[in-house]
């Protein structure tokens, strides 16, 4: 319970159409009581894209809420070994979530076929948990490094992985927007889950494609590192995003680990530390 | 320019672009083409510009060289013509044109709009997992060994001798979360961090402390590999795998 009340994360989000697309497929959902933050990435035509991305978002945040009042609830698939409860159930909410689009499409025929990626991440104890299906991404921002915490589900991301093309070959390629999994697709989907250690003035950002098929690490980074505020990087990337052509809808939602001590004490801690 | 495009089965697994320096092909990283399978020999062979004709050289390879089915010491190439290797052919091709790796029955999907997500089939997607994982065949485990990632604590004070990494996240500190329990007054709460990802790799990456490797220091996550030595906050723990 201390760790828990002592968990501070500030956020800021943003989502915007960009300036080519007419929809916005993508949606957020914000859940600071259960430390709970959503992205996700529709497709599909007649705006079923948007449907989905709605309703997976809303199903993953039901599902951890129901979970919170109900600790006997049942989890959704399979267990998954070497990972905490709050990890297996967010896993849970993932693919609840694929089977409530997968259901929506395969009952209404103007939502055939469609589907939605999503990246969740949920804080807990100096820890989170990053689940994601398809390619939308987390990346973590510490002492200036932005590292990917999250790798894509797509049809390039996985020749790289077994050494059959280089990242710079990745980056021109022109199958970028081919997924290997996303929710809705199937009855059943293979949901990735990592935890993650966090440490004070970490900054996790998620985010759907439209924001990194515009924008380098370096400038992500950059201006994560420039802004003071959560909200004022969020707008700030979607900004530069549009700049470099906004070709797709895009979503960013920040998220900071805010540090506890501040002035003697941060000093102490430090001296401490011996840094 | 001509093109070698390297693929297994229907996939295309890659492309290089024969220039004015020759390209080798062989299983060793250092190759131009790297084939990793272990029916291609380290050197297996060469492909190089001379008098403006593309020709191939066989390096004497255990397997062979294969062109137009027929196995070969030094030819010329034309457009066109395919090269086997083991399982792998190589398509010679004088285009600049980015090919296109989807089956020609997927037409509908072949050429996706800008900025379209597009999902492949349940067919397509098998299929090319298969590929992939039949093209990195030679460096994956055989199924019937288990193998367990395991630290051995070489030097400094730790709550054990020794740590099996079964979970996905595995703190280095002295935090309540930690694994890897330090006992020195002054350790870190979380000195560094290791993640396994769900291909069964290990990666370490620094929190407090900047750990090395080998003594490299860790800038960006790292992979590991069975011999690594860690050192961060006063340990040394060697990274091996346990039959």
């Amino acid at each position: 319970m201390v760790s828990q009340a002592a968990l501070e994360i500030e956020f800021g989000a943003l989502s915007d159409t960009g300036r080519v697309r007419e929809n916005n497929e993508d949606s957020f959902r914000l859940a600071p009581e259960l430390n709970l933050f959503v992205v996700c990435d529709g497709m599909g035509g007649q705006a079923s894209g948007e449907v989905a991305s709605q309703l997976a978002a809303e199903t993953i945040v039901a599902h951890c809420r129901d979970a919170e009042t109900n600790p006997v609830l049942p989890l959704v698939g399979e267990r998954i070994d070497g990972v905490s409860q709050a990890a297996n159930r967010l896993a849970s909410a993932v693919r609840l979530a694929n089977r409530s689009v997968h259901q929506a499409a395969q009952q209404n025929e103007a939502q055939t076929g469609m589907g939605a990626t999503v990246v969740a991440a949920q804080f807990m104890d100096e820890r989170v948990t990053i689940a994601h299906v398809g390619d939308s991404r987390a990346y973590r921002l510490r002492n200036g490094e932005l590292e990917p915490l999250t790798q894509d589900h797509s049809f390039i991301a996985e020749q790289v992985r077994h050494g059959l093309m280089t990242a710079e070959e990745a980056s021109q390629s022109k199958l970028q927007n081919v997924l290997l999994r996303a929710l809705g697709i199937e009855p059943d989907v293979e949901v990735e889950v990592s935890e993650e250690l966090l440490m004070e003035g970490d900054t996790v950002l998620l985010c759907s494609d439209g924001l990194t098929h515009e924008l380098s690490d370096e400038q992500i980074a950059a201006a994560l590192c420039d802004a003071e505020e959560t909200q004022e990087a969020a707008s700030h990337l979607v900004e530069l995003a549009n700049q470099a052509g906004g070709g797709d809808n895009i979503t960013v939602i920040v998220l900071r680990h805010a540090p506890k001590f501040s002035g003697a004490m941060a000093r102490i801690g430090r001296w401490f530390k011996g840094s | 320019m001509s093109k070698l495009v390297l693929k297994f089965e229907n996939a295309i697994l890659t492309e290089v672009a024969v220039g004015a320096k020759e390209v080798s092909i062989g299983r060793s990283p250092d190759n131009g083409l790297v084939i990793d399978n272990p029916a291609v020999s380290h050197y297996h062979a060469r492909v190089f510009n001379e008098e403006g004709r593309l020709m191939l050289e066989d390096f004497g390879s255990m397997n062979g060289t294969f062109v137009n089915g027929q196995r070969v010491k030094m030819v010329s190439l034309k457009p066109g013509d395919s090269v086997v290797i083991g399982k792998h052919s190589i398509l010679i091709s004088d285009s600049r044109e980015v090919s296109n790796p989807f089956p020609t029955n997927s037409g509908a999907k072949a050429a996706p709009k800008i900025n379209e997500t597009v999902m492949l089939d349940t067919k397509e997607r098998r299929e090319f997992l298969q590929k992939v994982a039949g093209a990195g065949e030679s460096a994956q485990v055989a199924p019937s060994r288990v193998k367990v990632a395991t630290l051995i604590v070489r030097k400094g004070k730790t709550d054990q001798h020794e740590y099996t990494l079964s979970n996905k996240l595995t703190v280095i500190g002295k935090s309540a979360l930690a694994t890897v329990k330090l006992k020195a007054w002054f350790a870190p709460k979380a000195a560094a961090q290791i993640n396994r990802r769900d291909d069964n790799s290990y990666y370490i990456g620094g929190a407090d402390k900047v750990p090395t490797i080998n003594g490299q220091p860790v800038i960006h996550p790292t992979k590991l590999s069975p011999g690594d030595v860690i050192a961060v906050a006063g340990v040394e723990l060697e990274f091996i795998y346990r039959e």
